[in-house]
């Protein structure tokens, strides 16, 4: 398979003050299109950064960064936010809804910057969404009426919506008890199956367990970066 | 669970149909009109200047207006091409010399054939004996009857409507006729029930005979100076010959406990100019003809006795009026605007703070920063137009709803003239605040960084 996304020689540095510190070392990565992978470290191990100049909202100091074809790395804020609108789906933590907009509109919200006329097409899209990750009686709930899990859905409906390249997830189930997050994840490997490449961020290792392929960091380096041998067991469950 | 993603209707192409101009438009201003919601109370505090100030301007301007053009009025029933001379009592009669009983001063019947002279730059000139005179008839009379020697075209001076008979003629003023014409007011007194034309008045123990009676007439505002208030509505009007020919010049005012005497030719005359008054080529010749005059009477007239008017004069005066009364209230406007506009600026400060992780979401899904900043900037203009409509429709109730109410209660009129292009003008300027004042606000979320804005919360 080919590589969706390929850094070269990131690095990233961080100007606090008179201090520099350096985020990232001198990453080199290449992701296959259809895979899953989980990004895992301690805090300060440079696991979210990566994950930002990724998500193309930052950039590197130094190295490359190509998705597809595309050197994201030196592009100017309004490329970048090209590129997120088109190629690129989130899925926060935070779930990250609006609180002012019910479900279908917060799922709309993507193709609002796409240029694209909303029209009927779209809408039926949005409801369709919906209905996939089982919210289709709510679709003109707010996010206040609907519980964690739902809301994930809600997020992971608006993450799908533009047919991203790359769906990029930050700690998806970290505000989700376990059971939810089983669903959640659940979810996520189905995508994986129906060919979305997934990144995503965690420090669970049951959570890393449902990804095919588990990169550690370190110090803003790269630790170890294997196969999933248990993904079969995890998705057996 | 199985989630079937094949079955979802396909993405549409980014930017294929480039949703630009009225659907977006609307679509952007009923999301802002949405994010507003959330803080009805607010929002509506933060545009509350600019529903005062443009309420203010739209009632300001109307009542304004309204008073302009009841003075404009007021001067056009005195003829805005005139010039009016009247004689008035010198205040220094000392130059009189002798301590005479009879007080002579005033306009000349030699002045008459002076002004002639101007020949047809003058279209009338129309001259007044006017004294204070009991006016009989029977046993009925009227104390504050005015007697008015005057030629026809006084009608065509003073713009007078007749309620029936005739007004003077030149024939009653060849064969000095006594015939007279009575204002409104004192007909109605000495003819309550029956009809005046054809019965015979005394004046001054002359009789006359009525043969017109006025309609009723609007008094003329003073100006002060020269000019009084005046009440035609007890004037008696008679052939200017006859009233030479059977009063004489030299009228008697009895005063409490003394008499006293002035002799007088003419008291006013009123002098129509060949202009017209909405060119400024026919203000000028108005301006010039009324400077010529008072040169001319300078000249003959030793003692200031005599006073010029050119009611133009005023009308300049309350245009002049009228434009510092609206230079004050574009002022006024200005600054109420100015710190509506702050309210709504410190508002959208707020709001850009209090959203910074949805400007964070917005972006991360891929909003650029003109996205950004045409959000909060629609947000800010959604409110400061809202503000002005509101402005504009509490001015229109006040224009419309004020005058009855101030008829009500002082009693007296309250002219308003709507004015459609403060209606237009405040609503401009109301978007325009929202502009000028969202910009920052707007630019200071754009310029956010995502990352940052993304962890805020």
């Amino acid at each position: 398979m080919p590589a969706i996304v390929q850094v070269i020689d990131l690095v990233k540095h961080y100007y606090m003050g008179d201090v520099t510190v350096q985020a990232l070392s001198g990453v080199n990565l290449a992701f296959d299109e259809g895979d899953f992978v989980a990004l895992m470290g301690p805090s300060g191990s440079g696991k979210s950064t990566l994950m930002n100049v990724l998500g193309c909202l930052d950039r590197p100091t130094s190295g490359q960064y190509v998705l597809r074809d595309q050197n994201v790395a030196d592009m100017t804020d309004d490329e970048l936010s090209e590129v997120r609108s088109t190629y690129l789906g989130f899925i926060f933590q935070a779930y990250n809804l609006l609180p002012q907009y019910t479900v279908v509109e917060n799922i709309e919200i993507p193709l609002l910057y796409q240029g694209v006329r909303l029209d009927e097409d779209t809408h039926a899209r949005c409801v369709a969404l919906s209905e996939m990750v089982g919210l289709g009686d709510r679709l003109d709930h707010r996010p206040v009426q609907l519980s964690g899990g739902q809301q994930q859905r809600v997020a992971i409906a608006r993450a799908l919506v533009n047919d991203p390249q790359l769906i990029l997830a930050d700690e998806p189930t970290g505000n989700l008890d376990s059971r939810t997050s089983d669903e959640i994840m659940h979810m996520l490997a189905d995508l994986n199956r129906a060919g979305k490449t997934i990144i995503m961020v965690t420090h669970e290792n049951d959570i890393a367990a449902w990804a095919r392929r588990v990169v550690r960091m370190r110090d803003g380096m790269i630790e170890s970066d294997e196969r999933n041998d248990t993904v079969s067991f995890a998705e057996m469950r | 669970m199985g989630l079937n993603i094949f079955d979802i209707p396909p993405a549409p192409t980014p930017g294929a149909a480039g949703g630009l101009g009225l659907t977006k438009l609307r679509r952007s201003v009923g999301l802002a009109v949405r994010s507003l919601w959330l803080h009805k109370l607010r929002a509506a505090l933060s545009v509350l200047g600019i529903v005062i100030g443009t309420s203010a301007v739209i009632a300001l301007m109307a009542f304004g207006r309204g008073s302009m053009q009841d003075a404009l009025n007021d001067i056009k029933r005195q003829g805005a091409t005139n010039v009016i001379v009247r004689s008035v009592k010198p205040t220094d009669d000392s130059s009189t010399g002798s301590r005479s009983f009879v007080l002579t001063y005033g306009l000349k019947f030699a002045d008459l054939d002076r002004f002639a002279t101007f020949g047809d730059s003058l279209v009338r000139v129309v001259p007044m004996r006017v004294f204070m005179s009991e006016v009989r008839y029977l046993e009925r009379m009227d104390p504050k009857g005015r007697l008015v020697g005057t030629i026809p075209e006084y009608t065509e001076v003073n713009k007078l409507a007749l309620a029936r008979g005739r007004f003077l003629t030149h024939e009653d003023e060849r064969a000095m006729a006594n015939n007279c014409v009575l204002g409104s007011a004192i007909a109605d007194k000495l003819f309550p029930f029956e009809d005046p034309i054809g019965r015979t008045v005394m004046i001054r123990d002359n009789r006359f005979l009525v043969v017109g009676v006025c309609a009723d007439r609007m008094p003329t505002g003073g100006s002060g100076g020269s000019q009084a208030a005046e009440d035609f509505n007890h004037d008696v009007y008679i052939p200017f010959n006859t009233c030479r020919a059977r009063m004489g010049e030299v009228v008697y005012i009895r005063a409490a406990g003394s008499r006293s005497a002035e002799k007088v030719q003419i008291n006013q005359v009123t002098m129509t100019v060949d202009a017209d008054f909405e060119t400024s080529e026919g203000r000028q010749k108005v301006r010039a003809l009324g400077d010529a005059i008072r040169d001319m009477l300078k000249q003959d007239h030793i003692k200031d006795d005599w006073a010029l008017t050119v009611p133009l004069d005023r009308l300049e005066e309350a245009e002049r009026a009228q434009n510092r009364f609206t230079s004050l209230l574009v002022l006024i406007a200005s600054i109420s605007l100015l710190v509506g506009g702050i309210g709504i600026m410190n508002i959208m400060l707020a709001t850009v703070t209090e959203r910074t992780r949805e400007i964070g979401i917005r972006r991360a899904l891929g909003a650029k920063q003109k996205d950004i900043i045409s959000q909060f900037l629609v947000e800010a203009v959604v409110q400061t137009t809202v503000g002005g409509l509101t402005g504009v429709v509490i001015g229109l109730a006040i224009v419309f709803g004020a005058p009855p109410l101030w008829r009500l209660v002082a009693g007296s009129n309250l002219p308003a003239q709507l004015s459609y292009w403060s209606i237009v003008l405040s609503v401009g300027v109301s978007i325009l605040v929202g502009v000028m004042f969202g910009l920052y606000p707007a630019w200071r979320a754009a310029r956010l960084d995502p990352i940052e804005a993304l962890r805020h919360d």
